[in-house]
C-alpha cells in the first residue's frame, strides 16, 4: 500500500514537473509558428539586412563577454571575502546592489557618467555604445554571481580545500584559482547561461545604451516581431530562427570555456609555471564598496528626481558652487508626486506583490520538486532543459502562451500571471538550487537513516534545513524575477491585473524624468526587502559546509571539520 | 494651408441624432460597462488625462473606463491577432498609421462609427486632413481623437529663426557640433524628420504624393541622401549613433546634450515648459513647407465585448468638454472638433507623403547609414 502510493507521488510528481518544464518549448512552438505562408525566400531580405553580421556578432561577443568578466570579477570578489573571516557576512550587502533593474541601472550609468552627465565631467563613456552596454551588465550580474557562489560555496569544503592546499605549499589565491574555482565554475554553469541568455535577448537597456548604428540583434528582432508592415512578420521569423542559433551557439561556446578553464588550471597546478594573477586580487576588495557607492549615488539621482528636482532649470546653469546647489536642491524639493502618485501605485504595488510571493515560493517548491525526483532516479536531465524559460526568446514563447490561453478562454485573474511567471521563477530557482543541493553532505542523511528516520523525515528534517540558506537565496531571486516581469504580465493579463512593473516600463517609455525615477525606486522596493531578510535569514541557517556559526540553531554550523 | 487632404466627398458627416433611439439603446446597454483602453502609457500628461476622462464617463455614463499602459502600440494588434475574432480583451484602442491600415486589412475592426456616434458630425473635416490615416482612408473603421503636426523643440539662441528649412538646419548643425539629432528611423518622428527634409530639399515634388515609382525615387532620393552625407557628421555621436525614440531625444535635450528635440504635440514645448522640465528659453520650430499634420485616432475591435460601451467613451472624447480639457490641460494636443478649431493653435499643415515613401525612406536609410 504504502508503496503503491509513493509510486503515485512520484508519478504526479513528475507530472507536474514536466508541465511546468514543457510550457517554455509549448509556448516557443506556438509562438514561432509560421503563421502566413513563410517562403523560404524570404530569407534572402533578411540576409541582405544591412549590418547583420556586425549587429549579430557584437550582439554574441556583448553577451559572452560581459558574462565571463562578470563570472571572474565576481569570483575574485569571492575570494577576498571568502578568505577574510571580518567580511564573511557580504551576503546582506549585495541586497541593494541586486534589487535596482538592469534598466535602472543603465539609466543611472548614464546619467552619472556619460556626456551632458551630472557631473559635467566627460568620462568618455558613450552615451550609446557597446562598453557603456557591457558595463551596465556587468554591474548587475556581479552581484548575482556573487550570490549565486554564495549558495553553493555553503555546499563545499572550501576550507578544507583550502587547509589541503596550503599543507602542499601554495599560497593563498593559488589554493583558489586551482582548487576552488574548477568545481565553482561547473556549479554556475547555469548561472552563465542565464546571463548570457539575457544579455543576448535584452531589449529595453539595448534601446537605451546599447549602439545602434548598427543596432543590437535583439532590438532588431523586436522591431521586426511588433511591426505589422507588409514583410517584417517574416524577417521576425528568421530572425527569431537565428537568435535560437545564437542561444545554442553560447551554450556551446560556455561549455567550451568550461573545458578551456579546468584544462588550464589543472595545467598551471602540475606545471607550477608563474601564476601573477592573485597579485592584484586585492584590488577586488574594493569592488563592493565602489559597487555601494554607486548604487547609492544612483540611488540618490532618482530620489531627487523623484522629489522634483531637475537639472534643466534655468537658474541652475548659474550655480558655481556646491553651497548654492545645497540652497537650489533643498528649496526645490517636494513630495507632491509621491503623494500624488500614491492612488495609482498602492494596487500595482500590492499586485505585485502577491504575484510575487506565490509565483516565488511555487517556483522554489517545484525547483526542489524536480531536484527530488531526479536524485531519486539518481540521473539528471542536461542543465539547458530546466533552464529553457530563461534561454529561449520571451517574446515568441509568450506569444505562444498568449495564443493558448485565448483558446482556453479562462480569463484574466492573478492566477494566470502567476502561472506565467512560474516558468522563470520555476528556473531561476532551479539554477540557484541545483548545485547546493546535489553537493549537500551525505553523511548527515546517512546519519538520520541510522537514526530511524524515514527518508520523507529525513528530507525533511535534514536535507530541507540544511538547504535552508540557498533556499532563502532562491526565494529572493525568484521572487524579483517575478516583480520584474513585464512581457507575461501584459500579454496574459490582458491589463486587468496592474503591477509596478507594468506601469514602471510604460512610464519609462516617456520623458518624464520624476515619473520615472519615482517607478524605478518603487519598483526596486520589493526586490530589496526580499534580498535584505533571505540575507539576513540566510545567516541564521548555515549550510553543510557554511563556515562561523552566526544563529544558534543551525544544524550544520560547527567549525571546520576534519576529515 | 490647413484645408489640405481634406476629402471633399465626406465633408458632411451623416450621423445618428444624439436623441435617437439607437443612441438611447447605446447608452442604456452602456451602462455598467467596463472599456479596456490600450493607450500608450509612457506620457503623463495622456495619462492624467485619461485619469480625469475615467472620473468624467463614470459620473456622466456610469461607465468604467481602464486605461491599459502599453509601451508600444503594437501591442494591441498582435493581441487582436492571436485572439484571431474570439471575444477580445480590448474594448478601445489608439491606433494609426501602419497598425490601422493592417487591422482594416485584417477585418479586426468595426465598422461604421462615424455614423453610429453623434459627436462625429462636429469633426473638423473642412479644415483638418482627418479622413485618410497614412493614405488609408478611414472609411468609419476609427475616429480621429487628435492632431500631431511634426515640430521641433529648440533652444531659442540656436534657432533663431521661427521656421527652419534643411539648408538653415545644416548651417546650425556646423556652428553648433553634436547638438542635433533625430530617433534613428524607422522610429516614427526620425522618420517623418527625414520627411520633411525630402520635401524641403525637392521643393515638396508632386510624385512624393502619389505612390512612389522606380523613377520618381531615382529622381528624389538621391539628393536627400547626399544632404544626410553632409549633415551626419556634424550630427550627436557623428551620427554614429542616434536615440532610440523621441522621448529618448527629449531626455537629452532636456539634460542640454543636444540643443533640439523633435515632437508631434504642437503644444507640448508649452507645457514641458509650464511644468518646469524644459529650459524657459525653449520655443517651437517647424519646416518652412510647413509641418506635416496626421492624427491619431481611436478604434473598437469587432470583436470587443463592450463595443456600446466604448462608442459612448468614443462620443465623449469628441465632445467639446473632452476636446477642451484635452488641448488647454496638462496634454496640449489639438482638437478635431469645428467648433474648438484654432489657426493659432495649429501650425501651417502640410499633407502626409503617400504611404509607399515611408517604407522606402526608412529601408533605404537602413541600407546607408543604419549598419
Amino acid at each position: 500500500m504504502a508503496a503503491t502510493i509513493r509510486r503515485i507521488g512520484l508519478a504526479s510528481g513528475w507530472v507536474l514537473v514536466s508541465l511546468i518544464s514543457l510550457l517554455p518549448i509549448l509556448g516557443i512552438v506556438v509562438g514561432l509558428w509560421p503563421p502566413e505562408q513563410i517562403r523560404f525566400a524570404d530569407i534572402e531580405p533578411f540576409l541582405a539586412y544591412r549590418g547583420l553580421s556586425v549587429s549579430v556578432l557584437m550582439t554574441l561577443f556583448s553577451a559572452i563577454f560581459s558574462t565571463l568578466i562578470s563570472l571572474y570579477i565576481a569570483f575574485m570578489v569571492f575570494s577576498q571575502y571568502h578568505l577574510s573571516s571580518r567580511l564573511q557576512s557580504f551576503e546582506k550587502y549585495l541586497a541593494p546592489l541586486l534589487s535596482l533593474p538592469h534598466l535602472a541601472i543603465a539609466l543611472g550609468l548614464v546619467f552619472l557618467f556619460s556626456d551632458g552627465s551630472l557631473f559635467f565631467v566627460d568620462s568618455g563613456l558613450p552615451r550609446k555604445g557597446l562598453p557603456t552596454l557591457i558595463i551596465a551588465i556587468v554591474i548587475k550580474e556581479v552581484p548575482f554571481f556573487l550570490l549565486i557562489f554564495s549558495a553553493i560555496g555553503r555546499q563545499l569544503p572550501i576550507k578544507y580545500w583550502l587547509l589541503q592546499g596550503k599543507a602542499l605549499g601554495y599560497q593563498d589565491y593559488r589554493c583558489w584559482w586551482f582548487l576552488v574555482f574548477p568545481p565553482l565554475l561547473k556549479q554556475s554553469r547555469l548561472a552563465l547561461l542565464a546571463a548570457t541568455a539575457y544579455t543576448l535577448s535584452v531589449v529595453d537597456v539595448s534601446l537605451l545604451v546599447g549602439p545602434n548604428v548598427p543596432e543590437l540583434f535583439a532590438v532588431s528582432v523586436y522591431r521586426w516581431q511588433t511591426s505589422f508592415a507588409a514583410g517584417d512578420q517574416a524577417l521576425a521569423f528568421w530572425a527569431n530562427a537565428l537568435l535560437l542559433v545564437l542561444l545554442a551557439v553560447s551554450v556551446l561556446i560556455l561549455y567550451a570555456h568550461e573545458k578551456l578553464a579546468h584544462a588550464g588550471c589543472k595545467a598551471l597546478a602540475t606545471k607550477g609555471s608563474r601564476f601573477h594573477i592573485g597579485i592584484i586580487s586585492p584590488v577586488f576588495k574594493a569592488w563592493l564598496p565602489m559597487l555601494g557607492l554607486l548604487t547609492a549615488m544612483m540611488v540618490v539621482v532618482f530620489a531627487l528626481w523623484s522629489f522634483g528636482f531637475n537639472l534643466h532649470r534655468d537658474n541652475f546653469d548659474s550655480f558655481d558652487s556646491f553651497d548654492n546647489f545645497d540652497s537650489f536642491a533643498l528649496t526645490q524639493l517636494t513630495t507632491t508626486l509621491w503623494q500624488d502618485e500614491w492612488l495609482f501605485y498602492a494596487l500595482p504595488l500590492q499586485n505585485s506583490l502577491l504575484i510575487g510571493l506565490f509565483a516565488g515560493l511555487l517556483g522554489v517548491a517545484f525547483a526542489l520538486l524536480a531536484l527530488e525526483l531526479q536524485r531519486q532516479k539518481g540521473k539528471y536531465w542536461p542543465d539547458y532543459y530546466w533552464l529553457l524559460a530563461i534561454i529561449l526568446p520571451q517574446l515568441s514563447m509568450v506569444l505562444g502562451w498568449q495564443i493558448m490561453h485565448i483558446w482556453s478562454q479562462g480569463g484574466y485573474h492573478s492566477g494566470w500571471i502567476v502561472l506565467s511567471h512560474l516558468p522563470f521563477t520555476f528556473a531561476y530557482a532551479y539554477l540557484v538550487l541545483k548545485g547546493p543541493y546535489e553537493s549537500v553532505e551525505p553523511r548527515y542523511e546517512l546519519l538520520a537513516a541510522s537514526f530511524g528516520y524515514s527518508s520523507w523525515q529525513s528530507w525533511w528534517q535534514v536535507r530541507f534545513r540544511l538547504l535552508l540558506p540557498a533556499i532563502f537565496t532562491a526565494f529572493a531571486i525568484a521572487f524579483s524575477v517575478s516583480i520584474a516581469q513585464y512581457i507575461p504580465t501584459l500579454m496574459i493579463g490582458a491589463g486587468r491585473v496592474m503591477t509596478i512593473t507594468t506601469e514602471a516600463v510604460a512610464i519609462g517609455t516617456g520623458s518624464q524624468q520624476d515619473l520615472i525615477a519615482l517607478y524605478v525606486l518603487l519598483q526596486s522596493a520589493l526586490p530589496f526587502m526580499a534580498f535584505f531578510v533571505a540575507a539576513l535569514l540566510a545567516r541564521r541557517f548555515r549550510g553543510s559546509m557554511g563556515g562561523d556559526n552566526m544563529g544558534g540553531d543551525n544544524m550544520g554550523g560547527d567549525d571546520v571539520r576534519h576529515y | 494651408m490647413a484645408t489640405v487632404n481634406a476629402n471633399q466627398a465626406s465633408k458632411s458627416v451623416v450621423t445618428v441624432e444624439e436623441n435617437s433611439t439607437q443612441w438611447q439603446q447605446t447608452l442604456k446597454a452602456a451602462k455598467g460597462q467596463s472599456v479596456y483602453f490600450y493607450a500608450w502609457g509612457g506620457s503623463k500628461a495622456v495619462n492624467e488625462y485619461l485619469r480625469w476622462a475615467t472620473r468624467e464617463i463614470a459620473q456622466q455614463y456610469r461607465i468604467r473606463l481602464i486605461h491599459v499602459k502599453v509601451t508600444d502600440p503594437s501591442e494591441p494588434v498582435s493581441r487582436l491577432k492571436a485572439e484571431n475574432g474570439r471575444s477580445s480583451a480590448i474594448d478601445l484602442m489608439w491606433v494609426n498609421g501602419e497598425n490601422f491600415a493592417y487591422l482594416k486589412q485584417q477585418d479586426f475592426l468595426l465598422g461604421n462609427l462615424w455614423s453610429d456616434i453623434p459627436n462625429s458630425a462636429f469633426l473638423a473635416v473642412d479644415k483638418l486632413p482627418i479622413t485618410v490615416d497614412f493614405g488609408e482612408p478611414m472609411d468609419g473603421f476609427e475616429v480621429p481623437w487628435g492632431i500631431g503636426q511634426f515640430n521641433l523643440i529648440t533652444e531659442n539662441s540656436v534657432y533663431q529663426q521661427a521656421q527652419v528649412s534643411a539648408k538653415s538646419l545644416l548651417q546650425i548643425a556646423k556652428h553648433n557640433p553634436k547638438k542635433m539629432t533625430y530617433p534613428r528611423p524607422p522610429e516614427f518622428h526620425g522618420t517623418t524628420f527625414l520627411k520633411q527634409l525630402l520635401v524641403d530639399l525637392t521643393d515638396a515634388d508632386s510624385h512624393l504624393y502619389q505612390l512612389a515609382t522606380k523613377q520618381s525615387q531615382e529622381e528624389l532620393l538621391p539628393v536627400l541622401w547626399q544632404y544626410l552625407d553632409q549633415l551626419h557628421p556634424h550630427l550627436w555621436q557623428q551620427g554614429k549613433a542616434f536615440p532610440s525614440s523621441a522621448a529618448e531625444q527629449l531626455l537629452l535635450y532636456q539634460q542640454k546634450t543636444l540643443s533640439m528635440a523633435v515632437s508631434f504635440n504642437p503644444n507640448q514645448w508649452l507645457k514641458e515648459k509650464s511644468t518646469q522640465q524644459i529650459s524657459e528659453s525653449s520655443v517651437r520650430r517647424y519646416f518652412t513647407d510647413g509641418a506635416i499634420t496626421n492624427s491619431h485616432n481611436l478604434a473598437i475591435p469587432k470583436s470587443a465585448p463592450s463595443p456600446e460601451a466604448a462608442k459612448v467613451v468614443i462620443n465623449f472624447m469628441l465632445s467639446e468638454k473632452a476636446q477642451k480639457e484635452k488641448f488647454t490641460g496638462v496634454w496640449g494636443d489639438p482638437s478635431v472638433i469645428t467648433s474648438l478649431f484654432d489657426e493659432k493653435a495649429t501650425m501651417a499643415a502640410h499633407p502626409e507623403l503617400h504611404s509607399s515613401w515611408h517604407v522606402l525612406i526608412e529601408d533605404a536609410w537602413q541600407q546607408r547609414y543604419g549598419g
